[in-house]
């Protein structure tokens, strides 16, 4: 019988299998960041151990550097000593940092695909979820805890159960590309099969509507495949993965022979099975808004927020789930998603802050004005990704409409930096979580993608992008 | 194991819920627990107590990787939790620290048990006693693969079985 693609990378990877036993699996990349890594550096001190392969480690800072003037101090005291202290430890321990003041600087998701180091075939670790970003290019990427930092620090290896195969095949052709993104296919995706879904699998997405996607809209998909519950989300490569890795700055010297090897195996064989299967017609899909508190709460930009009875289907749970999450957001059932109005707009995060989606919000903007009783802010992704923007004009269109123009980092995506809602402000935001108070204590979320955050910051509420001339 | 319990009778506690972001910058494991739970319940820090055991629906600790979250509730004294199911990372996490054991349980064993009731887990039997209502429950056994991780005390513990 066939492999999955999951499975090729797996097998391939495999330095101790044994039955009834966890697989020690082989790690290409590790991916470092301020949050998760300093009680692993630690407990590397504190047991006598070194990096096992500095070469293959790379960090950067991005959670909570603030994203105002460089040139200033930062005030936060902790985050300081945070930022300072993976400085020592990358010092300490041989590694490559990408610091505050690097050109290369950024969400260490975002930074690895344009920098070259996320490569088809090859199995990456970051002490952050969203490492399943990386899947895109046909990585088996896994969002790991503090511990398994460490053991990946001292081994280059980790111990973990083979997760179950789950293929979420997206069928057709959006009629409006440019309205109808790659996060309102995710959001469809996880409002159908729920935010537990994908627990314990890994899923690869395939089909016409995922191949249509350019690489910046399939890392949209990967990003949030652990929103889904998924352990990863995987995209087999194909000649649009090969052309966006060729000549950047780690990209191997010896790329195209790596490529005419990868043609070959990197795909799932045609008689191969899934545990799992999912398919989403996306023909007829609208903008996705989320209403609640989790990113499986989200509808239509055209329908109403449903009732907790609707939501839940009979689960009790889910009802209570359903009702604690419209207080919490302080909206009611039956309310149109175009009748919400907004305070803030936050177009950012390793979800939706690389080039494409500052370009398609900017189309959105150019020649208007952000609406008086908004404040919007674009975060680009990457220092790189903001002047590639710049190149192209697009901080003249942001500014000129009225947004701020930020530095690279997460930002107003988890609350841990200057950047976040004060309670009860309402934002529409293109990142990836809803959870309560993630954006800040009492602040509300609603997940869009940059487009329908563009044209909900212009109009002070949700608007449906289908209806606006985007071509 | 004996403890009481604490019921969330909700599902999908993130774990941003469970540690707020501002606090991941807290490196003092006694101090990052003063603010568990901060996000879902004020009065936790008032209920719980050294042993307890919290009770919660299905994909409990999902979200963000941060293993701050099992670590801020071990040091209030949390041993176990009791779930219909798991966040994958949320449950490694527990388990490669030694931090606290997340157990599985069936609808039965989630609608019976209420809060503050006292309960006894035995893992050797994959069972859940209920002392207060005279109840018995089955717990899902871990897997071969966790439960070994579990024996050794965590990740940097484990070694594979020797032929």
């Amino acid at each position: 019988m066939g492999k999955t693609l999951f499975e090729k990378i797996w097998e391939s990877h495999i330095v101790v299998t044994k039955q009834n036993e966890p697989d020690l699996i082989y790690i290409d990349r590790h991916l470092v960041h301020e949050v998760t890594s300093p009680q692993a550096f630690d407990g590397l001190r504190m047991n006598n151990r070194k990096v096992r392969r500095p070469d293959l480690t790379i960090a950067t800072m991005d959670h909570n550097v603030p994203t105002s003037d460089r040139s200033l101090p930062i005030l936060d005291q902790t985050s300081a000593v945070q930022i300072k202290t993976l400085e020592t430890n990358c010092k300490d321990f041989g590694i490559k940092l990408f610091d505050i003041n690097s050109p290369n600087q950024g969400i260490v998701h975002v930074i690895g695909p344009q920098l070259g180091i996320t490569l088809p075939g090859s199995t990456i670790v970051c002490g952050d979820s969203h490492t399943s970003t990386h899947g895109a290019f046909g990585a088996l990427a896994l969002g790991i805890g503090t511990s398994e930092v460490e053991h990946v620090l001292a081994s280059q290896t980790l111990w973990l159960e083979k997760p179950k195969t789950f293929e979420v095949r997206v069928e057709g052709k959006r009629s409006n590309p440019h309205a109808v993104t790659a996060k309102d296919i995710i959001l469809s995706i996880i409002k159908n099969i729920g935010t537990a879904g994908g627990t314990g699998t890994v899923i690869e997405y395939r089909g016409e509507g995922i191949n249509d996607l350019s690489m910046d809209e399939r890392m949209t998909i990967c990003n949030m495949s652990i929103e889904g519950g998924a352990r990863a989300g995987l995209i087999a490569p194909d000649q649009k993965t090969f052309d966006y890795l060729q000549d950047r700055e780690y990209t191997p010297k010896n790329y195209e022979s790596l490529v005419d090897s990868w043609k070959d195996t990197l795909k799932t064989d045609s008689d191969a099975t899934f545990d799992k299967q999912f398919i989403l017609d996306i023909n007829d899909i609208a903008p996705q808004v989320s209403w609640g508190t989790n990113p499986g709460m989200t509808c239509d930009v055209d329908e109403p927020i449903p009732s907790p009875d609707e939501y839940s289907n009979g689960d009790a749970n889910q009802k209570k789930g359903a009702e604690k999450a419209l207080e919490y957001m302080d909206l009611k059932s039956g309310t149109m998603i175009e009748d919400i109005k907004i305070d803030r707009v936050f177009i950012g995060s390793c979800t939706n802050a690389r080039l494409e989606d500052l370009i398609e919000a900017s189309k959105i903007i150019q020649g208007q004005k952000v609406a008086s009783s908004v404040n919007a802010m674009v975060v680009p992704g990457s220092q790189m990704v903001k002047r590639q923007a710049e190149e192209m004009g697009l901080d003249k269109i942001f500014i000129d409409a009225n947004f701020e123009w930020r530095e690279a980092g997460c930002s107003m995506c988890l609350g841990m930096n200057p950047d976040i809602l004060s309670p009860g402000e309402r934002c529409a935001s293109t990142s990836n979580r809803n959870f309560e108070g993630r954006q800040g204590n009492g602040g509300r979320t609603h997940l869009v993608s940059p487009v329908m955050a563009a044209a909900a910051a212009i109009n002070g509420h949700f608007v449906d992008v289908r209806k606006l001339d985007l071509n | 194991m004996k403890g009481n319990i604490i019921k969330y009778a909700r599902d999908n506690i993130d774990t941003d819920v469970i540690i707020p972001g501002q606090y991941l910058k807290v490196h003092d494991y006694a101090e990052l627990a003063t603010h568990a739970m901060e996000g879902l319940d004020p009065d936790f820090h008032s209920k719980v107590k050294e042993g307890d055991f919290i009770l919660s629906g299905k994909n409990f600790g999902c979200g963000s990787s941060r293993e701050h979250a099992p670590i801020a509730l071990s040091h209030c004294g949390v041993k176990a939790i009791l779930a219909l199911s798991f966040a994958r990372i949320f449950y490694r996490n527990s388990v490669d620290g030694a931090f606290l054991l997340p157990i599985e349980i069936d609808q039965d064993a989630y609608d019976g048990i209420s809060e503050g009731d006292e309960i006894d887990i035995d893992v050797s039997k994959n069972e859940i006693k209920n002392i207060t209502k005279n109840q018995t429950y089955k717990m899902k056994p871990f897997s071969e693969i966790i439960g070994k991780i579990i024996a050794a005390g965590g990740l940097f513990k484990y070694k594979p079985d020797q032929d």
